[in-house]
């Protein structure tokens, strides 16, 4: 009898395997459809689904209704469980649960009601087995949560594609926030073929800061305002995602994400109600400013502003760290300040 | 108005930098104590009669005290003029604005009057320095007769002046014998609204103006009729009148020509005859060799033949319209603010705007203070025609080579080295031809000007806007929107300077949002944690951002609460004005230190003898010397009036 269970159950085990997928939930009429349960005996159909179950080929879930389901489970991975002891295989349900969302460790207490030293060793055991892994979440990172070790953590818990390891990545985020810039100025400018340029030597380039005099250089000029071909989100997306420096696929939420920070640097600006991006420096500046910036970093002392000075910026008192306490005949004083000296050196040049 | 110790502190060292001691003394006095009648103040400064009477009686001349007797006790009451007091530090920027719109004599005349606190025109008349159009000075010949060379012959009929034109380079010694435009120059200053009648309510501070105007017109028999909500409505409506009639000392109704004041740099002239006999003038000119910018000095003559003959009252007493001189500085701002980010072409553009629109607009703002952010409603200018801005712009002006193509496709099929512009029809021939028809040429500029404000409304630049009426657009200027971004625009320099790009990065998201707790900030800002917390806990010693707590139980506890940073930029601006006044104030502190620590030596090169023979004197090292306090005072000085302009742009604009 025994063996007849079991041979019904392996069979009933395949059928599943070949009709329904790995992510299928079915009911006890799914498997009597399956036509492998002679004459429908429910009697038998319950002895092999429990055979099944223990052999961790099936598990069992409630599904719609209160309604008894089951989902079946490969091979290999009903291997591992078998190996597993029962607080083991409690714990290790409870994290497969959770898919790809992962699950936090008191949680895994309060749903298994294990003691917290056993549950310890399970988690431990497990993930020596390398059945499960730690994952990292950004909103609460302080909390040890849990996945399996086959899934990748979703976004919310990675915090989207900014984050490495949980941490923001910035240096990733920077060189991809120059992509763009450079993309979307390449397209907000026009840029005068060579054969116009000697026309138009007068222009200045919109920042003012480098006047494009020489032949060699390229020139470039606003368009007009109702010009519509400045780049949207999707155009951006494609793009970043042609050009090779992303290891993932961005998706356009993040892509919006960094554009908006972009338009905070005052680099962008939203045309249209966010339907249109424009760079507000062309290409040739905004190539300037990658090289620039590691140079200006070694020379130190002097930060470059990008927008400029005013008298705060320019006076040594703008600086000056004690103006609060700066009173004449006091400690700090107009006349014993040691501002102001260095300060016309700098300025004077003696 | 009461005013802050910083600020304070400053005006009582620029009067006594400018007046002295005594000045400085009554001064402070007043500032400190309020409003005090003459023995209280006699008191209080420990002055003499003598030196009061007269100290009051100078400083009342300069504005820099109000005076008010009282009909019920009879008393005089004397109070300080801060607001004077602060604008001695303008008066150089005045006078160079003045000087670039309307020459160096109409700068000459400005600065007398500034020097005077207010005059009377049969005053003026006497003044020696005023009597010529060059300066007595021996070595400033040369470079005075400028103006005086473009004046002559604008002043005949155009076709004559060509000749006297050409052979005026070699009278010099006749130019400087001529008398100046005194008169004219008077009516274009007043015409564009910089100087101003004096007004008995002038010499008393705003407060008591209100009061008694306020009184008048509670006494009035219509106003007494009324009752309740409606009294009060109309009380206060009847006051204000009262108190514009009787402050308001507006000189350029009547003086305006065509809307136009006088002495304007007229670009262009209106018809095409002039226009073009005004081409041939300046090709005369150009040759003449010693001018670069032809339109540049003053010509007001030009167009008013009737009016120049016709003196201005003698009795007239005058005196520098700060209010309006703040509206044109603003406007300068402004047209930096194009220049910065838009070509050149379309910030000159800009610019034309703002001068027509300069001279319909009295002052910066109607309320005496800068109202909260997010309170403050967009106030308009008057909107400005387009037709008006094609015939102020110079002619020359190449408005079609700095914008792109509307269709950059189109452009690069048929590049032959000339690409079509944006008007398609008529905007190359612009260059071929010189001489097409006229009113084609007129719209098609229109057209471009159009194009050249439509991007300066656009984002990033947001600079102006435009109406569109049945008879065309029309562009105006929204004044409250602009003055804030100034005031963003220093704040947001100052906060790169102390806390680099990424604080900046965080402020404007903080003002974008709101109140955001760290999560968010850094999901929006994307920034690592560590650098938001230091670059945010910088920014909070600063005093630049603050936090919030909110607390979700009674408890309190820090775990439990939630912490939510923001940006408060009206706080944040007027603790940088503080600053602002302070640094000022400790700048020029510090340039009292430096002369004392030279005294010995100024005195030398201030000797009688010495001054104006330096050379002779003074040692080789001496000069040296010399020149490097100097170049010291001046470098002070040029700190002391950027500082002025953040001023301005946190207090007045």
């Amino acid at each position: 009898m025994a063996s007849r269970v079991t041979e019904i159950a392996s069979r009933l085990y395949d059928a599943c395997l070949e009709r329904f997928e790995a992510d299928h939930l079915f009911y006890q009429q799914d498997l009597l459809a399956l036509d492998v349960i002679p004459k429908g005996e429910i009697d038998l159909l319950l002895k092999c689904a429990q055979s099944l179950v223990d052999q961790k080929l099936f598990r069992l879930l409630q599904g719609a209704n209160n309604r008894l389901a089951w989902k079946i489970i490969s091979r290999d991975d009903a291997e591992k469980l078998q190996s597993l002891s029962p607080d083991e295989s409690l714990v290790y349900n409870v994290i497969h649960s959770s898919g790809r969302s992962g699950v936090w460790v008191r949680n895994i207490q309060s749903r298994t009601n294990l003691h917290k030293s056993i549950l310890d060793r399970c988690v431990k055991s497990l993930e020596s087995k390398n059945y499960i892994k730690s994952v990292h979440n950004v909103k609460y990172p302080t909390r040890k949560m849990y996945m399996l070790a086959g899934l990748a953590p979703s976004e919310d818990i990675t915090g989207g594609a900014w984050f490495t390891d949980g941490v923001l990545d910035s240096t990733f985020i920077n060189a991809l926030a120059g992509v763009i810039e450079y993309k979307v100025s390449t397209q907000s400018w026009y840029e005068v073929p060579a054969a116009d340029r000697g026309r138009s030597k007068r222009i200045k380039t919109a920042t003012g800061m480098a006047e494009v005099k020489s032949e060699s250089e390229k020139t470039f000029l606003p368009y007009p305002a109702n010009y519509s071909g400045y780049p949207t989100i999707e155009w951006i997306t494609t793009e970043v995602n042609k050009s090779g420096v992303t290891p993932v696929r961005l998706g356009e939420d993040s892509v919006i994400q960094l554009v908006q920070m972009l338009c905070f640097d005052k680099k962008l600006v939203s045309l249209n109600n966010g339907l249109n991006y424009k760079a507000v420096k062309n290409p040739v500046v905004v190539k300037a400013g990658f090289n620039r910036k590691p140079a200006a970093e070694e020379e130190a002392g002097s930060p470059i502003l990008g927008l400029g000075k005013n008298g705060m910026t320019e006076a040594p008192c703008g600086s000056c760290p004690n103006i609060r306490l700066c009173s004449p005949g006091a400690a700090i004083s107009p006349e014993t300040c040691e501002y102001f000296d260095p300060w016309y050196e700098k300025v004077l040049g003696f | 108005m009461t005013m802050s110790q910083y600020a304070a502190e400053l005006c009582a060292l620029l009067i006594e930098d400018q007046f002295g001691d005594l000045f400085a003394r009554i001064f402070t006095t007043l500032q400190r104590y309020e409003r005090l009648p003459l023995p209280r103040l006699k008191f209080y400064s420990r002055l003499t009669e003598r030196q009061l009477h007269h100290g009051l009686a100078a400083m009342i001349q300069h504005h820099l005290v109000f005076h008010f007797t009282s009909l019920e006790d009879g008393n005089t009451y004397y109070a300080a003029n801060p607001q004077a007091a602060y604008y001695l530090i303008r008066s150089g920027k005045i006078i160079h604005l003045v000087e670039s719109r309307l020459g160096e004599y109409a700068a000459r005349v400005m600065e007398t009057i500034l020097y005077l606190g207010h005059v009377p025109i049969k005053h003026l008349e006497t003044l020696p320095d005023l009597r010529y159009l060059a300066p007595a000075a021996p070595n400033g010949l040369v470079k005075e007769e400028e103006p005086e060379e473009e004046q002559e012959p604008q002043e005949l009929d155009t076709e004559a002046g060509e000749e006297t034109n050409g052979a005026n380079g070699d009278h010099a010694e006749e130019v400087l014998q001529k008398p100046a435009p005194l008169h004219s120059t008077l009516k274009a200053l007043a015409s564009h609204g910089y100087i101003i009648r004096v007004k008995d309510a002038h010499f008393q501070s705003p407060e008591d103006n209100y009061i008694e105007a306020h009184k008048a017109a509670s006494n009035r028999s219509d106003i007494k009729m009324l009752k309740g909500k409606r009294l009060t409505e109309e009380l206060l409506q009847k006051t204000e009148e009262i108190l514009r009639e009787r402050t308001d000392g507006d000189l350029s109704e009547g003086l305006m020509v065509n809307g136009l004041p006088r002495g304007v740099k007229r670009k262009i002239a209106n018809g095409t005859s002039e226009s073009a006999s005004k081409w041939h003038q300046t090709d005369h000119n150009g040759t003449n060799g010693n001018h670069a910018d032809d339109d540049e000095e003053n010509d007001w003559s030009e167009d008013e033949d009737g009016f120049d003959n016709i003196p201005m009252e003698p009795s007239l007493v005058l005196r520098v319209n700060y209010e309006k001189l703040d509206v044109a500085l603003r406007n300068a701002r402004f047209v930096e603010m194009a220049k910065d980010d838009a070509a050149p072409a379309t910030a000159e553009v800009y610019e034309t705007l703002l001068r027509r629109i300069e001279y319909v607009t009295k002052r910066c703002r109607d309320t005496s203070e800068i109202p909260r952010e997010g309170e403050e409603g967009e106030q308009f200018s008057i909107p400005i025609e387009t037709y008006k801005i094609v015939s102020d712009v110079d002619p020359h002006l190449d408005l079609s080579g700095c914008m792109g193509p509307l269709n950059p496709a189109s452009a690069s099929v048929n590049r032959r080295g000339k690409r079509p512009l944006e008007n398609g029809v008529n905007g190359d021939n612009h260059y071929e031809d010189e001489d097409e028809d006229t009113v084609d040429d007129d719209v098609s500029r229109a057209y471009e000007i159009n194009q050249h404000l439509q991007l300066l409304e656009q984002a990033p630049h947001n600079l102006a806007s435009h109406v569109r009426l049945s008879d065309g657009i029309k562009w105006r200027v929204g004044f409250r929107g602009l003055a804030r971004k100034l005031r963003h625009l220093e704040l947001e320099r100052l906060v790169e300077m102390r806390y680099g790009d990424v604080a900046l990065r965080v402020l404007r998201v903080l003002h974008a949002k709101g109140k955001l707790d760290e999560k968010r900030l850094q999901e929006i800002s994307l920034l690592p944690f560590k650098d938001l917390r230091q670059t945010l806990a910088s920014m909070q010693a600063g005093g630049f951002v603050d936090l919030q707590e909110v607390p979700k139980d009674a408890q309190r506890q820090p775990s439990k609460t939630i912490f939510l940073w923001y940006f408060d930029p009206d706080r944040v601006c007027s603790s940088v004005l503080e600053d602002t006044y302070k640094a000022m104030s400790r700048t020029l502190q510090r340039i009292k230190f430096e002369r004392n620590l030279r005294r010995d030596f100024l005195d030398k090169t201030e000797r009688s003898d010495v001054k104006g023979n330096e050379e002779r004197w003074l040692s080789e090292g001496e000069l040296e010397q010399l020149q490097r306090w100097r170049d010291m005072e001046a470098i002070l000085l040029g700190v002391v009036s950027r500082l002025d302009d953040m001023v301005a742009v946190f207090r007045d604009f």
